[in-house]
């Protein structure tokens, strides 16, 4: 301030310059936020232009009436600059600030989000974990019961191994006495020696499906023919069904699109589903004891197999039970067997359902949603 | 062993089982035939040859049990020989109770099973041989007149020609040639032997006749 006083004292400039010199100072002084330098620098200015610039010169008189106008209208001036600098200070500070708050709740306001969201994806896993417990414990179930039920069908099964086995027996013995005669005949050797291979293998087979059906496995899903399926599981039931005086007839449709499911633990459902048929028909004696099964398509996009007896039928009350754990209508047995079947059925995003035949005996039915990708 | 007009007949539900036993039977020269079910077996002709049954207990829809049952019903006289997967002894009974000539275990030694079908159709044989003699009785009796027959039931009962004569009111040459004609249409060559065949064909002899003669 006192330096451009004295370089423009020097310079011996003009009043009027001077004034607009110390209007700049005072612009840029205001500008950049100082209110009080900015009134002082106007009033020693005033004092300034009236003591250096405005004759008498060196002395605060004035004499000129219109100076003091001057004087009056920079200080004026100055006021106002100071003023609305300071007026645009305030507001840009006041938006600065309303700003500053905004991006607070916006910060506050995200972080709740992200919060939330993380409790969202808390409980999700937590759903996730809760629900691959609950399919763990279903497929030990399942295997829990496949076992109780193959302990049930051990004697049925065992004849089921020693068929073959006593066939095998019997053709060796046949094929030495063959082999024995004056003129030994081959041929009959020979046709004896492969009922032996063929014997030898179905009794094979009929162990590797019950190790199949007493391991425990995690649910594979594959693209299956559920005609397969039947057909393995009545390797397992067939002797047990005759063994008390039914009949297992089959009537499953050619060319079924493949379904996608576990085929153990769909293998698991027929057989449930035929020991509870042949349990249906345990106390029928005035008609055959016929179990029923057939395969067909259902809907555009499902298969249906459908398990048929001419047992004792269902009643009214027993029928919204049937898939209630632990319901049992029978002497033996704990009830589990509908309840996990429908459990596996449902898991394949199939049905499962009991209805009345039309004449005896109940039907027991489940669908399985055809394998999308084999389709097509 | 050669019998070739005599049949063992299968029946079980296992077709391995089935075509085991076949070939095994076979080979000491028997004619075989099997069938899947009880029922089969009832429905099929059988000739009128020896024979015996191979029986599986348990079968589906009728048992061998029933089979058994059935077959004594309809008055078939082929002896049964059981064949079962299951040792199962009250079953063993019920069906040695009912007659069965053998109950046996799969698998079962070959030599048993041949052993047993060999008593079986010896059996059978025997028992057709008596059933055919038995019809010869009966057809040489019922070639008899009335008067014959009578003239029979008192010779039977130990009664003289005289004292049938009298019982029957008659002389007793008369008698002789009735007598003559029955030894003669029964082919019998003796009294005994007439006696013997009244026993078989299940005729009384007129015994209360000799009590109350007309003296």
């Amino acid at each position: 301030m006192a330096l451009l006083t004295f370089v423009c004292f020097r310079l011996g400039v003009r009043a009027g310059i001077a004034a607009l010199l110390y209007l700049a100072v005072v612009v840029l002084l205001s500008g950049t936020d100082a209110f009080i330098p900015s009134v002082i620098v106007s009033v020693i200015a005033v004092l300034c232009l009236d003591y250096f610039f405005i004759p008498p010169i060196f002395s605060l008189e004035l004499n000129n009436p219109l100076d003091l106008v001057a004087l009056v209208a920079f200080l004026g001036t100055a006021s106002l600059i100071t003023y609305q600098m300071s007026q645009r200070k305030q507001a840009e500070e006041a938006l600065q600030k309303l700003a500053d708050e905004l991006e607070l709740k916006v910060q506050e306001r995200t972080a709740e989000l992200a919060k939330a969201n993380d409790e969202l994806r808390g409980e999700i896993a937590e759903r996730q974990r809760a629900e691959e417990a609950l399919q763990k414990a279903q497929v030990e179930l399942a295997h829990v019961t496949r076992v109780m039920t193959l302990g049930e069908l051990t004697s049925s099964i065992a004849h089921e191994v020693n068929q073959p086995l006593a066939a095998v027996v019997t053709n060796g013995q046949a094929a030495l006495r063959w082999l024995a005669l004056e003129t030994p005949r081959l041929d009959e050797v020979r046709a004896a020696v492969e009922r032996v291979v063929r014997d030898g293998n179905r009794a094979s087979e009929v162990i590797q499906r019950i190790r199949a059906l007493a391991k425990k496995n995690p649910t594979l899903m594959v693209s299956l023919d559920i005609n397969d399926v039947i057909r393995e599981a009545i390797l397992l039931v067939q002797r047990e069904v005759s063994s008390r005086g039914a009949l297992l007839r089959t009537e499953l449709a050619s060319a079924l699109p493949a379904v996608l499911g576990d085929r153990i633990q769909l293998q698991q459902v027929v057989v449930n589903l035929v020991i509870n048929g042949v349990d249906a028909m345990a106390s029928i004696t005035d008609r055959p004891r016929e179990i029923l099964i057939q395969s067909q398509p259902h809907e555009t996009h499902e298969v249906m197999v459908a398990v048929r007896d001419s047992g004792i039928g269902l009643d009214a009350e027993s029928a919204d039970r049937l898939f209630n754990a632990f319901f049992t209508t029978k002497a033996s047995g704990m009830g589990m067997g509908l309840s996990i079947s429908r459990s596996i059925i449902m898991a394949h995003g199939g049905r499962l359902w009991a209805s009345p035949n039309a004449d005896h005996g109940a039907a027991f039915q489940f669908t399985v949603p055809i394998d999308g990708g084999a389709a097509s | 062993m050669k019998q070739p007009d005599s049949i063992v007949y299968v029946v079980d539900d296992d077709s391995s089982v089935r075509e085991a036993i076949k070939s095994l039977i076979r080979s000491v020269g028997l004619r075989v035939e099997t069938f899947g079910t009880a029922q089969e077996f009832l429905k099929s002709a059988r000739p009128d040859a020896p024979g015996c049954v191979v029986l599986d207990v348990r079968l589906p829809g009728l048992s061998g049990l029933d089979l058994q049952r059935e077959l004594a019903a309809n008055g078939s006289n082929l002896p049964v020989i059981f064949i079962t997967g299951h040792g199962d002894i009250p079953m063993s009974v019920r069906a040695m109770k009912a007659g069965a000539l053998e109950f046996l275990t799969k698998p079962f030694r070959d030599q048993d099973l041949l052993d047993a079908i060999q008593q079986a159709l010896e059996r059978d044989r025997g028992a057709r041989q008596q059933r055919s003699e038995t019809a010869g009785l009966r057809e040489r009796f019922d070639s008899l007149t009335a008067r014959e027959r009578e003239v029979m039931g008192l010779v039977v009962s130990g009664l003289l020609n005289k004292q049938i004569a009298g019982e029957l009111g008659t002389s007793e040459v008369t008698i002789k040639i009735h007598r003559s004609q029955v030894m003669k249409k029964m082919s019998a060559g003796s009294l005994a032997e007439l006696v013997r065949m009244t026993e078989k064909l299940g005729i009384p002899a007129a015994k209360d006749q000799p009590t109350h003669t007309k003296s």
